[in-house]
């Protein structure tokens, strides 16, 4: 087991396209972990190393986080690459609980786009500590001065250069290092050989100017830099300690640059992780102690400990399930028992493993602050491991609400097998995609963030499962909810031989903006018993389940209960739920319901030579702008758009635009459908409806 | 009180009634002084009572993004619907908020050509009719005569009207005693309504200057409240 001091746990996070494949393949290059570079899209077909899976490799673009051990200068770094498309932030969300720091990367050319924004709020969210990396800096256009401006003033970051670069574009040569004032080259046929120069002559100047820049950053975050600075004594160590000291609070941003491409740069990078990055001693974790109220407690790394770890990430692998944990107190070993305080299970660890990009390592036993994982551990995705005497959770992960639906329909009996073990599995890696089967159409219906999140899960069942389907339209989950209160007063009565049924209920029900449903009971008197009320309250809940108007759940009601009346035979739980669904259902009509759909927060950045089309595109969408903002050539637009007019929209974006723009987006909150569009709605769900009811 | 209300005793009523009723579309206002004495702040509530008349309003800025601006606009909006105990405030808050979009220029020496031809295309292909743009810091005192009558032909043709505040520039510019820079002289005549604000030690004095060619400086009977930067009465 390694030192907690040379440990580090990174991510890379980063915009889609802004070569982070390309950067994780030559840090597992330079540390030996593999022994020759694939592009991402290269012609030998291979594909990059941390793209583990088929379709990753087609489409270019990094879906899962695979956890990755690699030793840089004898410390270990386990890297967890994460995905670039909004559509999976859950997956990156995860992977950055589990972080101590990142890189971030940013793409010389394109710079700060909106993923890296959405990116660095998460970041923030779970107060991670970056680095930057400015890559592709041999691209046209290539302006890494601007791209640090755009950290600072777009993402608000205190972002220093700690190098500029030598040349750019086509002439890109190598970095100056403004600690070392070093001109630092990158030789060999992969950049293996790292050579330490003079400054150019030309850049000297430059040098010396964004040297100060930097110090002066710097030094506000020692006193001793500070004093040093005046004397004219300044130590490579002491602007070590004080950017470590900035970035670990997350008060500086050092700037890296160069070009994973043509090998350049990464290993001062790597260097930068090394220094700047916390070990697992340096990070605060939080637990919640179940036996004691959820009560928050602290977790810190000690093998001594007990042991408390965490599930963050499932994979089939050829051997049956891996699950991928990150301990954060203790130590496990081959062969320990271990509790499973979600399934309140307990296992034995079997084999312990050690995952490289495309090979595994067996290990004894892994401690505090490391990153290692299980095989065949019966369990989902976020479950916490810990000693059989503790009964901690790992904070609960913020985990979104599915806002779009599609069924799906296996083409024969061997898929339709296929696609169940795909579903199991599936929705145990990512709690953002569910399933289950409409028992109205007996169709499985499967729900999740975007048409893309959906899109690549049924291409995954093709592709690792074999499973073909056919899919229906995507669905909008829209919700339903009352606008004004309505009163109820309902009896329901039924003597059709044997015992009958007898309940009244009577009250209101209201708008309730807090809560979806709240219940209040006010009966005084004992007009309604009181083992009856939780079957009003039931009865209420079943009537939610789906509205009247398009057959969507209602969300968004305190009901409330003020009067009633039982009878001493004919009364029962049964007949109290009846009375209450009935009550609620009648009401409901007068409390003027309304459709709610969800409103997404669309980000549409790209060239301002197709900002009129942009426009356009969200005009036509009932989408409304919020801003836009100018940058030279690129603009940005912000809008608020309903989901269910954002289907196709890349396509027809791409087209719009010549395929130079991109969006991304995520739910903002659920809006009033337009009173058009709500009749449409409606009478589409009749249609519906009369079409099934004839077909019985 | 209810919206209506609230519109019938803004303070912008008075500011509306020392100008001939307001700027009018087709038309260029100017608020003037030094920096730092809430002209973002009166800007802002003057865009906020449109939008509470139910008008559309682009709000334009020079500044890196675009979240400060739409933080001034909930500050305020936050100050006037508490001070007037607004019914239904969020409800109002949605429904106008629909009706203002931000366009921010971050790059520097922005041509007018490119500021008009981006407002163009907000208002033709984004669908957006706007009644009136503020123009939060556009750097009036140093540019060309001609790029403000093009943006006043611009006003015209599309037919809205133009709010701009203006700082100078430059250091050690002379102000007169309303707190307009000398360097907006240039430009003048093509404002038709220019509105200085100045500190007199004691409250942000707002001084008519200029009201559609009649150049005989009078004090508005309202200021700027720093404590909640609201536009009140005297």
């Amino acid at each position: 087991m390694a030192e907690f001091t040379n440990m580090r746990n990174i991510g890379i996070s980063a915009h889609i396209d802004s070569g982070k494949t390309t950067l994780s393949e030559r840090i597992l290059y330079y540390c030996n972990r593999i022994h020759s570079i694939h592009e991402v899209r290269g012609k030998d077909g291979v594909g990059a190393t941390m793209d583990s899976m088929e379709l990753e490799k087609e489409r270019g673009i990094t879906i899962a986080s695979a956890a990755t051990n690699v030793t840089w200068k004898g410390v270990d770094i386990n890297i967890i690459d994460t995905p670039g498309h909004v559509d999976f932030t859950i997956e990156v969300e995860r992977s950055l609980r589990v972080l101590d720091g990142a890189i971030l990367v940013l793409c010389s050319v394109g710079g700060v786009q909106s993923q890296s924004i959405t990116v660095d709020r998460q970041m923030k969210r779970y107060n991670v500590p970056r680095v930057a990396f400015i890559n592709k800096c041999d691209r046209t256009g290539a302006d890494p001065f601007k791209v640090t401006s755009q950290l600072r003033d777009k993402l608000g970051h205190n972002a220093v250069m700690m190098q500029i670069p030598i040349g750019l574009e086509d002439r890109l040569e190598g970095v100056v290092d403004l600690i070392t004032m070093k001109a630092v080259y990158f030789d060999g046929p992969s950049g293996d050989d790292v050579r330490y120069e003079e400054i150019p002559a030309e850049l000297q100047d430059l040098a010396e100017e964004k040297r100060e820049v930097m110090l002066d950053a710097i030094s506000m975050f020692s006193d001793e830099l500070m004093e040093a600075m005046l004397e004219g004594e300044i130590s490579e160590e002491m602007i070590h300690e004080a950017v470590r000291i900035g970035t670990l609070s997350l008060d500086l941003t050092p700037v890296y640059m160069g070009s994973a491409y043509k090998n350049k740069g990464v290993q001062s990078l790597m260097d930068a992780v090394l220094k700047y990055l916390p070990n697992p001693t340096e990070v605060e974790n939080i637990a919640l102690d179940l036996d004691a109220d959820e009560a928050e407690i602290k977790v810190s790394a000690g093998n001594e400990k007990k042991t408390v770890s965490l599930a963050f990430k499932l994979e089939d692998g050829q051997y049956g399930q891996l699950t991928y944990i990150r301990i954060y107190q203790g130590k496990i070993k081959k062969g320990d028992e271990l509790y499973n305080t979600r399934s309140r299970k307990k296992f034995k660890v079997g084999r312990l493993i050690k995952m490289h990009a495309s090979s595994m390592e067996d290990i004894l036993e892994a401690g505090s602050g490391d990153i290692a994982a299980l095989f065949g551990v019966d369990c989902a995705s976020g479950d916490t491991f810990c000693h059989p005497s503790l009964n901690y959770s790992m904070t609960s992960m913020f985990v979104p609400n599915p806002v779009i639906t599609l069924a799906i329909d296996p083409i024969d009996k061997k898929a339709a097998d296929s696609m169940a073990k795909a579903l199991n599995r599936f929705t145990k890696e990512d709690p953002t995609f569910r399933t289950y089967v409409d028992p109205e159409s007996n169709q499985t219906i499967v729900q999740g963030m975007g048409e893309l999140h959906l899109e690549v899960y049924i291409e995954r069942m093709k592709r690792e499962y074999g499973a073909e389907v056919e899919t229906g339209q995507p669905q909008v989950a829209y919700r339903e909810a009352i606008s004004k209160r309505a009163e109820f007063n309902y009896t329901h009565k039924k003597q059709t031989g044997g015992s009958g049924q007898y309940a009244r209920v009577a009250g209101f029900i209201e708008p309730n903006e807090e809560e979806n449903y709240e219940f209040v009971n006010k009966i005084k008197g004992g007009s309604i018993p009181n083992e009856y009320i939780p079957s009003c309250d039931k009865g209420f809940q079943s009537a939610m389940v789906k509205g009247t108007l398009i057959g969507f759940p209602i969300v968004n009601v305190r009901a409330s209960i003020n009067d009633g009346q039982y009878h001493a035979v004919d009364s029962s739980d049964q007949a109290f739920q009846t009375a209450s669904l009935n009550a609620f259902r009648d009401a409901y009509t007068r409390a003027k319901p309304i459709i709610l759909e969800p409103i997404m927060k669309v980000n549409v950045e790209g060239p301002t030579e197709f900002q009129g089309n942009i426009f356009a595109s969200i005009n036509q969408r009932r989408g409304i702008i919020i801003s836009s903002a100018e940058d030279g050539m690129f603009c940005t637009v912000e809008a608020d758009v309903p989901l269910s007019e954002m289907f196709g929209y890349s396509t027809i974006l791409r087209s719009l635009t010549q395929g130079k723009a991109e969006y991304t987006m995520e739910v903002n909150k659920y809006g009033k459908v337009p009173q058009s569009v709500s009749e449409e709605l409606k009478k589409a769900y009749e249609d519906k409806r009369k079409a099934e009811s004839s077909k019985k | 009180m209810i919206r209506a209300e609230l519109n019938k005793r803004s303070p912008l009523r008075v500011f509306e009634k020392s100008i001939h009723g307001g700027l009018g579309k087709g038309n260029i206002g100017v608020i003037a002084s030094r920096h730092g004495i809430g002209k973002t702040a009166c800007l802002v509530h003057m865009a906020t009572d449109k939008l509470f008349r139910d008008e559309h309003v682009i709000h334009i800025s020079f500044s890196q993004n675009v979240n400060h601006v739409i933080a001034w606009y909930e500050d305020i909006f936050k100050e006037i619907s508490t001070k007037r105990e607004l019914e239904a405030a969020m409800d109002v808050h949605d429904n106008i908020i629909k009706n203002r979009v931000i366009m921010n220029f971050s790059q520097d020496n922005i041509s007018v050509e490119q500021i008009i031809r981006s407002l163009k295309t907000m208002i033709e292909d984004g669908g957006f009719k706007a009644d009136s743009i503020f123009f939060d810091g556009y750097k009036m005192t140093t540019v060309e005569h001609d790029a403000v009558e093009r943006l006043k032909e611009f006003a015209k043709n599309m037919d809205v009207e133009l709010w701009f505040s203006v700082s100078p520039v430059l250091d050690g510019v002379d102000f007169d005693e309303y707190g307009v820079p000398e360097t907006l002289a240039n430009i003048e005549d093509v404002v038709d309504v220019l509105i200085g604000m100045k500190y007199d030690g004691e409250e942000i004095v707002m001084t008519v200057v200029k009201d559609h060619g009649e150049a005989n400086p009078s004090q508005m009977a309202i200021k700027l409240d720093p404590k909640t930067m609201l536009i009140s009465r005297l």
